[in-house]
């Protein structure tokens, strides 16, 4: 009796580990480094993928940008480690990588895009208004601002897409690379 | 005492196998692999318009909202597909993905230097047959080598200003994936 009880213990335990562990590392992109707030997800391509980027892809049915293509970039959090919220109002500064285009773009706790009247849900490299040295600022903000400005959904946490296309840092991470710094504004 | 620490032993080892049986197990049992999505939204051998990311929007997940994307889902067992398209100025990239989503080959615009997509995607059997003897109108066609009999293309171009949407809509409706040949 005392045995049959141990079995159906170690059962449960190693049943119930398994599967949370697995859950655990399947559920959320793998990070490949940190640049400041920033966390760069690794690019994937069939020949290198690993088990659990393979088993998330073909759980979520998302698109991931190729080995070649880019990069992409998330942040969760301002340059302080505080969680991005809907509440607040953020400022983007800085340099970024060298890539040939990059985009910037904002969604909510579901992962869905803001709704917002100006019909934008994304910035360019392309469209943005840099000073006469090349630099810029971007406000992450539920009103219109002046300057470039990108809407972001009214409340909740939310989430910063950075997606470099065509860079070198797709094949091997530069250690000096800088990307915008996340400053938190005003919080309603 | 070292009964129990034998079993939290066991218990762990078997915690071990199932993560592992279940991690490789997942792409296998997945109800929402991107194979189905795409085939949700876009037909078989056909290029269909993906709906620009927006609120609500039904499209795939992980999409650039700064993209605007067309795909096509593929199969190899009637022989080679070939995937042309004019492109636009500006950004582009097609990439192509195998039955489970994972990115295999692309193509960008720099890599192309603005000439129409012209590719023929063909199974390794098929590559085999069309070294033996390569058609005349494949010579200037890049061949891709293609692990599996399916998969999906995916092509999209950044859309900057609204004075280029019309070329931009352009290039993707000319987009077209269909057996060689046909």
């Amino acid at each position: 009796m005392r045995f049959l009880v141990e079995l159906f213990a170690t059962l449960l335990i190693a049943l119930a580990l398994g599967l949370s562990s697995a859950w655990y590392m399947v559920a959320a992109p793998r990070i490949g480094y940190g640049v400041g707030a920033w966390k760069a997800v690794p690019a994937v391509s069939a020949e290198t993928a690993d088990p659990y980027t393979r088993a998330r892809v073909a759980r979520t049915g998302e698109i991931v940008l190729g080995a070649g293509e880019g990069l992409v970039f998330i942040a969760e959090a301002d340059d302080e480690g505080r969680g991005l919220e809907g509440a607040c109002d953020y400022r983007l500064s800085g340099g970024t990588p060298t890539a040939r285009l990059w985009t910037l773009s904002v969604v909510d706790d579901a992962g869905e895009p803001p709704a917002s009247l100006a019909g934008r849900t994304a910035l360019t490299s392309r469209e943005i208004l840099r000073d006469a040295d090349g630099r810029f600022e971007i406000t992450v903000a539920t009103t219109a601002r002046p300057g470039n400005w990108l809407p972001s959904p009214p409340k909740g946490p939310l989430k910063l897409f950075f997606r470099l296309y065509d860079t070198p840092l797709a094949l091997s991470p530069d250690p000096n690379m800088r990307m915008p710094r996340i400053t938190r504004g005003a919080c309603r | 005492m070292m009964r129990t620490l034998a079993w939290l032993v066991g218990a762990l080892l078997l915690a071990g196998i199932v993560h592992i049986v279940t991690v490789l197990g997942v792409p296998s049992f997945a109800v929402a692999d991107p194979w189905r999505e795409v085939g949700a939204i876009a037909g078989d051998g056909v290029f269909t318009r993906l709906p620009r990311v927006a609120p609500g929007a039904r499209t795939l997940p992980g999409l650039d909202p700064a993209m605007t994307h067309t795909a096509c889902r593929f199969s190899l067992d009637k022989g080679p597909v070939r995937i042309r398209a004019e492109v636009a100025d500006g950004y582009w990239s097609l990439s192509l993905h195998d039955r489970r989503g994972m990115w295999v080959w692309g193509v960008d615009n720099r890599a192309a230097e603005q000439k129409p997509i012209d590719i023929l995607v063909a199974s390794h059997v098929q590559v085999a047959q069309l070294r033996e003897s390569l058609p005349d109108e494949y010579e200037d066609v890049v061949i891709v080598d293609w692990p599996g009999s399916e998969g999906f293309a995916l092509y999209k171009i950044l859309v900057p200003a609204k004075s280029r949407e019309a070329e931009v809509e352009a290039a993707l409706a000319s987009a077209r994936c269909s057996p060689a040949g046909s």
